[in-house]
């Protein structure tokens, strides 16, 4: 009896679990993957009109704010990429530098555990044309600085940019200062003696070494991207016009103010679809890396 | 199985667990040469960036309205005082209720509690099942949860809320609380089961010699042993659920929006002038208790945040 239990408790204890992932994930998927084939509006509609149902993708094709949020996307991506440059840049220098780390470390990981929204309102606050930034600058002579980031569509989507870097550039120093201290140390004394120069050193040898780092870096980025919906709503709510819509806002949009099921599910559906597409390298990456420890 | 974790992941977890032996000899002190000091200035430079807005927040909360309409934003104020504090905290509105902040600390809180203990006991018990136990679908299973880590809130969100309405709990505290385990039960998950594998073969067999059963085990060798994990975990689980935006908006009713909701309707959709002074103690009031968390366990939360790297 006993040992019928110690093999059926397991599976008894993996059921709420397994539950959950095939209703609330894997069947939910499908569901959104359904109503996106749909003309479903404000509540689902499960029938399917089969002579054209891929026109929720259609109209989305031809959507100038699903290809602005596409783009936005992009511009996201690239800019707060510098997040990682920037975490690395600070990560060696902590790590060379050891006075302070412990210090250093705090100040920079400390916005991560400040709510995106409360980031958002602090530097659309520092960015106000009359009262912030951009009035101090002006009053100190800086006549010509134009800060007013938030209220011109080519430029709101750096406001948002910059309040990223300011908000993850600590999690991807945290991330590098793993990564480098998992260097061998004999490397430095080893460039040391061959006379080596800082800079080479680091170029040549360091990040090639931290490669895996920096990939992992990248995907958690790129996931982290395409889930940014908090930040744009707290900092420009979209605005000025669609200027900064994100696709993680072109769908809530799409399902609370156009109360449209059925193309709030054709964009999540492409937002699952971008998703995967970062995801892929980073399963191929997993893999990899396994069978090179494998291989040790 | 192959060992499904991002490669930061483990290491982020296991840190605590072993203590790095302390090769690094090359960290002797030396004199404060031209290169250090360089290095040094441009680290407090960062500093100085990182905490402006900290500065710039603050320093608006303690001003009047007067005051900040000079545009002096980086000025200490004349005259401090706490009236936007106590303003935000009783009497600003949110949408159309005008109690305060105070109504979003207190959901927040209650939305806290249950979502805890849903989403770590759940976690706990999965990953140990999977990572100590025989089961023959664990290895598809992991995978499963490793792609469920992934998946945007967006792309399940409908099926979500007519699921949670099915069941009667949507726009409730707990429909907030499950929804919230729900989206994180992957990566604890994940996060557990890493911990608990490295448990050495040979205290489970011995285990289950002495005719301990699942459960039995788990009471008495495995909870011991996670206090490190679970802090790690807790820490991770608590700033996550209190910085949360989407899903309390989603999903929580006119009076059970955490403080997030309240901060960003506050701030956002402002009825006559806006009051700069009070939206930043609003702002400050709800990033303290993260904060507060940050500050006095950081070690905890850094390796609860490289963990859980996965988290939007």
């Amino acid at each position: 009896m006993s040992i019928r239990w110690t093999r059926i408790a397991p599976q008894i204890a993996l059921t709420p679990a397994l539950a959950v992932t095939l209703v609330a994930f894997i069947g939910s998927i499908f569901w959104t993957i359904y109503l996106s084939f749909t003309r479903s509006r404000r509540v689902p509609d499960y029938a399917i009109d089969w002579s054209e149902w891929g026109r929720q993708y259609a109209r989305l094709a031809q959507d100038a704010g699903w290809s602005t949020a596409l783009w936005n996307l992009i511009t996201l991506g690239v800019g707060s990429g510098l997040a990682i440059v920037f975490g690395f840049v600070l990560a060696a220098m902590i790590d060379r530098e050891k006075r302070g780390e412990s210090f250093f470390r705090t100040v920079f990981l400390y916005p991560l555990a400040v709510s995106l929204i409360v980031t958002g309102v602090a530097w659309r606050w520092i960015l106000n044309p009359t009262m912030g930034l951009e009035a101090t600058l002006h009053r100190i002579g800086f006549e010509n600085v134009d800060f007013n980031w938030l209220a011109q569509g080519d430029t709101a989507m750096y406001a948002i940019i910059l309040a990223s870097i300011w908000q993850s550039s600590g999690f991807y120093m945290a991330l590098m200062i793993a990564g480098l201290k998992s260097i061998n140390s004999e490397i430095w004394s080893a460039a040391r003696l061959d006379g080596v120069s800082l800079w080479r050193l680091y170029i040549e040898i360091i990040i090639p070494m931290m490669k895996f780092t920096f990939l992992t870096c990248a995907i958690l980025l790129s996931l982290g991207v395409i889930k940014a919906y908090d930040i744009v709503l707290a900092m420009t709510n979209g605005g000025p016009g669609q200027s900064t819509w994100v696709p993680a806002y072109f769908v809530i949009n799409a399902l609370s103010q156009k109360q449209n099921l059925g193309y709030a599910s054709a964009a999540a559906v492409m937002m699952l679809l971008i998703t995967l597409a970062v995801f892929l390298p980073l399963v191929l990456l997993t893999a990899w890396q396994n069978r090179r420890r494998a291989a040790q | 199985m192959t060992d499904l974790t991002v490669t930061e992941a483990a290491a982020g977890a296991t840190a605590l667990k072993r203590r790095r032996p302390a090769a690094r000899t090359r960290r002797r002190h030396r004199g404060l040469n031209g290169r250090s000091l360089a290095v040094l200035v441009f680290l407090t430079m960062c500093a100085l960036f990182f905490c402006v807005p900290l500065y710039v927040v603050l320093t608006t909360s303690l001003k009047t309205m007067e005051e900040i309409r000079q545009g002096q934003i980086f000025a200490l104020p004349d005259t401090w005082t706490l009236e936007a504090w106590r303003f935000a905290w009783n009497e600003a509105c949110s949408g159309i209720t005008c109690e305060g902040l105070k109504v979003g600390f207190w959901n927040s809180v209650r939305i806290l509690v249950p979502s805890l203990i849903l989403s770590i006991s759940l976690a706990m018990v999965t990953g140990y099942a999977l990572a100590l136990w025989e089961v023959k679908w664990a290895g598809t299973f992991l995978f499963l949860l490793f792609l469920c880590a992934f998946v945007p809130l967006q792309i399940i969100m409908f099926p979500l809320i007519a699921i949670t309405r099915s069941m009667g709990v949507y726009g409730t505290i707990l429909g907030v609380a499950v929804v919230h385990a729900v989206m994180s039960m992957p990566v604890l998950t994940l996060i557990f089961r890493n911990y608990y594998k490295d448990i050495p073969a040979e205290i489970m067999n011995a285990a289950i010699m002495d005719s301990g059963s699942f459960w039995r085990i788990f009471g008495e060798i495995i909870l011991p042993m996670s206090g490190n994990i679970l802090i790690v975990v807790l820490i991770l689980q608590i700033t996550n659920v209190w910085n949360d935006y989407l899903i309390g908006v989603t999903f929580g009713g006119y009076n059970t929006q955490p403080m997030t909701v309240n901060l960003a309707n506050m701030v956002t959709v402002s009825t006559g002038t806006a009051s700069y002074n009070v939206d930043m103690a609003a702002a400050l009031l709800t990033a303290i208790p993260p904060l507060v968390v940050y500050f006095l366990v950081g070690k905890f939360f850094v390796a609860g945040i490289t963990a859980g790297a996965i988290k939007g």
